[in-house]
């Protein structure tokens, strides 16, 4: 770098308003160079001795002076805004309102959240679970194998089908109270034993597998 | 950029200013002058009547000139603050009017009084600036011993070119960013730094000039 070339780049050195490869030569220029580094340097103290001179104090009379222009434009804003009550009003209505102002973007922002987030969500909120109103599965069969449901219809008897989330059982449990058999699906199908499908159940827009329960009670009739 | 409800008297707006480039202060200091608000008034004056005043005197180089433009310039504000946009800071306004109504001083002088504001040595006036101006936070010992210097660096400023030193004024003095200087003087920001490199050049040309070495006193001020 020449060392016009880094002279004209003085006040944006000692500014910082140099940056990477522009910065980096100029350093590099005035690292190499002793009469640029001195015209660098007597530069930057002039600068600093720019900065050090101190305010110029106003004189007393400045502030009442400004203060009496402050009053005049006080008055005709009330002037011509309406009544004196009028002001009072306006005055109050803007202490309010810088109270109001820190709590109520918060506010705000979290009523808004939250409306936003109940309203995303709130229709995938579904019930778990659901009383759905089927009949009664009807099971048909050429012929029964009597290992399919060893049990006797002698008392109450708990019938479970786990699904899966497409509403097909994946297995099937039976239970007589004091005893319980866990059966095979793939042994029903292949006796012909059509089962049935139930209707999926969302939660959370997800379909979920569960299980479902009926319950057989033999009735006794008697003539 | 859409106006905030408070610039109209009567309407309460509970959310946050719509301005940009104006802090929360400054918004602040807006409503209540919009309001017409005793306390915003005075806030104002406190903040900006000091550094607003020293600003236009090194530009003006008197104290009654200065006295007079700080008075226009507040006037203007109290005036225009409904006008306001807020599309840049409050301080940045303020100086900006500050800065026009120095200028439009030194040409009515200029024009009708041929007065010559700078470019002479004003050695009545700016030689008695640090005896009318003193500073009030220093001790009378160091304000002597330092008096002479800071009066040679004060007076090297008063001839150079008004452009170039209300360049080296706004970065040096008033430690404003080139972006502020920019929006103040109305000009490119290329042309900020020529201002600024050029009002330097013309200060240490200046101060260089004193056969006693005056540059070198005034560098090792520092």
């Amino acid at each position: 770098m020449m060392c016009s070339s880094a002279r004209r780049r003085i006040s944006d050195y000692l500014d910082g308003r140099l940056r990477g490869k522009e910065y980096s030569r100029v350093a590099a220029h005035r690292e190499s160079c002793a009469s640029c580094s001195a015209e660098f340097e007597q530069m930057r103290s002039l600068c600093s001795a720019v900065g050090s001179l101190s305010k110029i104090p106003a004189p007393a009379s400045l502030r009442t002076d400004l203060r009496v222009i402050a009053s005049q434009q006080r008055s005709a804003l009330v002037q011509n805004h309406g009544s004196r009550l009028e002001g009072i009003w306006r005055r109050w209505r803007s202490r309010l309102d810088e109270f109001m102002r820190p709590i109520t973007i918060p506010a705000t922002g979290g009523l808004l959240s939250s409306m936003l987030l109940f309203g995303a969500f709130g229709f995938t909120i579904g019930t778990a679970t659901q009383s759905v109103g089927y009949d009664v599965p009807v099971l048909f069969a050429d012929r029964m194998d009597a290992n399919l449901v060893p049990v006797e219809l002698r008392s109450s008897v708990v019938l479970t089908f786990s699904l899966d989330s497409s509403g097909r059982i994946t297995d099937y449990a039976v239970r007589d109270g004091s005893s319980s058999f866990v059966g095979n699906p793939a042994r029903l199908q292949s006796n012909n034993i059509s089962l049935p499908e139930f209707r999926t159940v969302l939660a959370m827009a997800q379909p979920i597998t569960r299980d479902i329960s009926i319950e057989f009670t033999p009735i006794v009739f008697r003539p | 950029m859409p106006q905030s409800g408070l610039e109209k008297p009567g309407n309460l707006s509970i959310l946050a200013d719509a301005q940009t480039g104006v802090s929360e202060e400054d918004a602040r200091i807006l409503r209540g002058l919009r309001a017409g608000i005793e306390d915003a008034y005075e806030e104002l004056i406190e903040h900006y009547e000091q550094p607003v005043y020293s600003m236009v005197y090194r530009l003006l180089g008197n104290q009654s000139d200065a006295c007079d433009v700080v008075q226009d310039v507040f006037l203007k504000v109290f005036r225009g603050v409904h006008a306001f946009r807020g599309q840049s800071s409050l301080r940045t306004w303020i100086y900006r009017i500050a800065v026009n109504e120095a200028h439009n001083r030194r040409r009515w002088f200029a024009r009708h009084c041929h007065r010559e504001v700078s470019g002479e040595i004003d050695g009545g006036e700016r030689g008695n600036l640090l005896e009318s101006a003193p500073d009030p936070g220093r001790s009378p010992y160091d304000y002597a011993a330092d008096s002479e210097t800071r009066a040679r660096i004060e007076r090297a400023l008063a001839r150079i070119n008004p452009i170039f030193s209300a360049a080296v004024v706004l970065r040096d003095i008033e430690n404003l960013s080139y972006e502020e200087i920019g929006e103040i003087l109305q000009i490119s920001l290329g042309t900020v730094k020529s201002r600024i490199l050029r009002g330097r050049e013309a200060l240490r040309r200046e101060l260089t000039q004193w056969p006693d070495g005056g540059l070198s006193q005034a560098m090792a001020y520092q």
